[in-house]
Parts: structure tokens; sequence; C-alpha cells
């Protein structure tokens, strides 16, 4: 049996498939509160490593589907940009 | 106290008004939200939180949230710290209007002071101090975690019995034989007690039982960057561009910056909030260019005519209640908010006597306040 501690879920933020688990069993059952509590899809890769994880985990744990899960709204930038391409974009920012 | 109390709205007002409900015995609570806790303005404001404001109800209530969220911050875990306010004035008008300002301030007993330049860049490493004719710090304010307040309060509710329903969308009010109904997309709910703490929702909610309230919604654009090592402490206001720079607890810079907007309408991303969020901001702090732009939203500022909320008794419907139109200074009055509106709803008056001068009615009088600055 693996140790879920040892099972990385979030590369950004460092966040194992223990404290998914753990949250989710404290009542936090909505990958929303997820995000904000673990901060799982908030780090440079914006969710694309771990949200499609997290939420099949949710899904077992509630007894639903994964699809019925649904994702966080993805922001832009698709990829992080440096402040200084933007700032030149136009004069007078 | 079996009066089954219902809080439409759950970000921060709800949730903690919840919590001083449940402190005063009420026990039969049950907060609906019609997308997830915090979906609102909570989960997308700055979180700052100051007394410097310039109205005497601004001043008195933040004052108050500010000898309460130290509690809050011990009792549910709560991330919050006295980081300061920085107003960076590059006008010499602005010196002049801020030279009064800070009067007013300190006649009500919070501690801004004027510094020359070289004294802010003290307090933000790397800025642009030849841009700067000088500067205003509030060193009472300071900034909480939004996360934290939602997800928190939250627990400790569903842990102690309050039952906090997401996904379900209030869509009519009328009264009932128990006081109230309230239609919402999974079906009627009676309550005796209302609080409407919708935000941006609040107007067109209570549209429905005939009480008008003159909040429009403003679209508000922000960025959060990566995440560094401490930087700088305050939340940074450059007052010519209406834009501001805080570092939150986990290191991102958060960035807000006004563009030209309509009320009501959808807030849509606009390259022109980039270009100035990131013009203003690396001109005054030019190490900020090589920094990366993570995430960018959108919300809104639930604006009234005098850029305070409305908040209180609804005249002529006993039972109900709102608190909204918080003109973007919701979050960090929520403590103070959810005190006053517990000693409303277990019929009382607040401590706090400018709270009356926020009830709805002022409208429909003429009673408006004055307040000139509105920041995140």
């Amino acid at each position: 049996m693996v140790d879920p501690r040892k099972v990385i879920v979030c590369r950004c933020e460092d966040v194992t498939l223990y404290d998914v688990e753990k949250a989710i069993d404290e009542g936090l059952t909505d990958i929303e509160l997820l995000k904000r509590k673990l901060r799982i899809g908030m780090g440079p890769c914006q969710g694309a490593g771990c949200l499609l994880v997290v939420a099949s985990i949710l899904a077992r744990k509630k007894g639903v589907r994964v699809t019925d899960i649904k994702i966080p709204v993805s922001r832009p930038p698709i990829a992080p940009v440096q402040l200084k391409f933007f700032a030149g974009s136009r004069r007078g920012g | 106290m079996a009066r089954r109390t219902l809080i439409i709205g759950a970000g921060v007002t709800g949730l903690f008004t919840a919590k001083q409900l449940l402190e005063k015995g009420f026990s039969d609570i049950l907060v609906v939200d019609k997308d997830y806790p915090g979906s609102g303005g909570s989960f997308r404001c700055a979180t700052g939180i100051r007394a410097s404001f310039t109205s005497r109800e601004h001043v008195k209530i933040m004052l108050r949230a500010i000898e309460l969220w130290p509690k809050v911050s011990a009792e549910l875990g709560v991330k919050y710290s006295r980081d300061g306010y920085l107003w960076l004035l590059t006008r010499e008008s602005d010196v002049e209007y801020f030279s009064e300002v800070v009067k007013f301030q300190n006649s009500l007993g919070v501690p801004t002071r004027v510094l020359t330049p070289e004294e802010a860049g003290a307090l933000v490493p790397g800025l642009n101090v030849s841009l700067v004719k000088a500067a205003v710090y509030d060193p009472l304010a300071g900034k909480a975690s939004c996360f934290d307040s939602v997800v928190n309060t939250l627990r400790h509710l569903l842990s102690r019995g309050v039952r906090v329903e997401w996904g379900v969308e209030a869509r009519r009010i009328r009264r009932s034989r128990s006081s109230f109904a309230v239609e919402t997309s999974r079906g009627e709910l009676e309550a005796e007690i209302v609080l409407v703490a919708a935000g941006c929702g609040s107007r067109r909610l209570l549209e429905t039982i005939g009480v008008e309230l003159p909040i429009r919604n403003l679209p508000k654009h922000a960025l959060v960057t990566e995440a560094f090592k401490p930087v700088f402490k305050p939340l940074v206001i450059d007052w010519a561009t209406s834009s501001y720079i805080v570092q939150l607890f986990n290191g991102n810079f958060y960035i807000g910056a006004d563009i030209p907007e309509e009320y009501d309408v959808k807030p849509a991303h606009k390259l022109e909030f980039l270009r100035k969020a990131t013009g203003v901001w690396t001109r005054l702090l030019p190490w900020l260019g090589e920094v990366y732009v993570l995430r960018y939203w959108t919300g809104y500022y639930d604006m009234t005519p005098d850029h305070h909320p409305v908040l209180g008794p609804v005249e002529g419907f006993e039972g109900l209640y709102v608190a909204a139109g918080f003109s973007g200074h919701g979050f960090m009055m929520a403590p103070a908010v959810a005190e006053a509106l517990a000693e409303y709803i277990s019929g009382g008056k607040p401590g706090l006597p400018e709270f009356e001068r926020l009830r709805p009615e002022r409208f429909a009088r003429g009673e408006l306040i004055k307040e000139i600055a509105v920041f995140g």
C-alpha cells in the first residue's frame, strides 16, 4: 500500500493525496473549496497537472462520476507571462 | 432560539454573521449560496483592511473591525497581519489634499502620517522614489486571508450544526405565514428571519418583495503573479492611477487597477487592464517587469450612491435584513458588520451608533454619507 503522504497530487504547491483526502473528510466536498484550502490549481501550472487528479479523488470519495465534478474556471493567461510584455504593449501603459 | 433564520449569501458577511448568531443562541440557521461559499467578492478581493477613510462612519466601523480581526484570526486560524497601507502621491495637488485627510483621520484616532519619498522607499524595496512627491502611511491597516476567512468559518459552522448549502439560488422572496417564503432553485424555504447578504445579487432579489435599493455593480479587475518570499509588507496604492499592489501571505503579488467600466454589465477580461496594471507598477517598481503574471480575473464592486453599505433592518418588513452594497469594502469590515447584524437580528441595536446611519431608508430620506476614497 502506498503511503498517501508520499503521493504528490499538486507539484506546484506540494500537496499530497493525504492532504486532499483529509480536507474532503473535514467537509470541504467542493473542488473550489479544496482549491482555497490547499491552493491546488493556483501555482504556475494553473491546475494543468492536478485538477483532474483532485476531481477524480473527490469523485471517488463522494461516490459520483468524475464528470459530475465541475472543474474551476481557467484564468488567463494560459501560461505565465512576464509583466514587462504587457507593460510594453502600448505607449503610456 | 428556534426562530428559523435564513442567510442568503455564503460570503464572509453571511458566514461571519451566522457565527455571531450561533453564539447568541440561534440554533436553526441555514445559509445558502447560488454558487460556492466565497464565490462572489470574498474570494476575489484584495484582502486589505484599514480604517483610513474619509467618512466618520467608515472610520469608526473599520476601527471596530480592526479590533475584531485578531479575535477572528485566533478563533478560526485566519492569517491576519497589521502590515500597513501606503499611498504614493505623485502630484503636488494630492499632497495638499492628503494633508487634510490625515488631519481628519488623526482626529478620529487613525494613526496615518505623511512620509517623504525616501521613507516610502524604505518600506518598499526597489520603489522608484523619483516619481513620488510624498506618501501617506497607515501602520494600523493590514490584510487577512480571504480563503481562511471563508473556508475556516465554513468548517466551524458545519461542525456546530449550522447548515450551509450551496448551488441553491434564491430567486424570489415573499411574505408568508411564518414571515417569509423564499423560492429557490431547489424549492421553497420558509424562514422567520431572512438576511440578504448576496453582494451584487442583492438588489434583484430584494426587488422581488418590493424593496428598491440603489446598488449598481461595477466590474473590477485583478491579477496575481507567481509567489516570492516576503518583499514588502504594506498594501501600496498609486493614488493618481487608482491602482494598488499587495503581496499576499502566500507570496504572490496581487495587483488591481481601475479602467473605464460601465455599471451593471457582465465583466470581461480586457487587455486594457493588463496594460494599465503592469504599466503603472513596472514604472513604480521596475523589478516587477521580470515577474510572471499567473492569473487574471474579474469581479464586482456592489456600489451605492454614497459608497457605503446598505445595512440593517428593512423598514416595513419585520424580520428582513440586508447587508450589501459594500462598494469594495465588505471584506475588511465583515467582523464589525457581523457583530452589528447579530445585534439587530437578536432584537437590539448595534453598539456603534454609526451603523444606524447605514440603514436602507437613508436613500429615500436623502441622508447620504460622503466618502471620497474607494480602494480595495
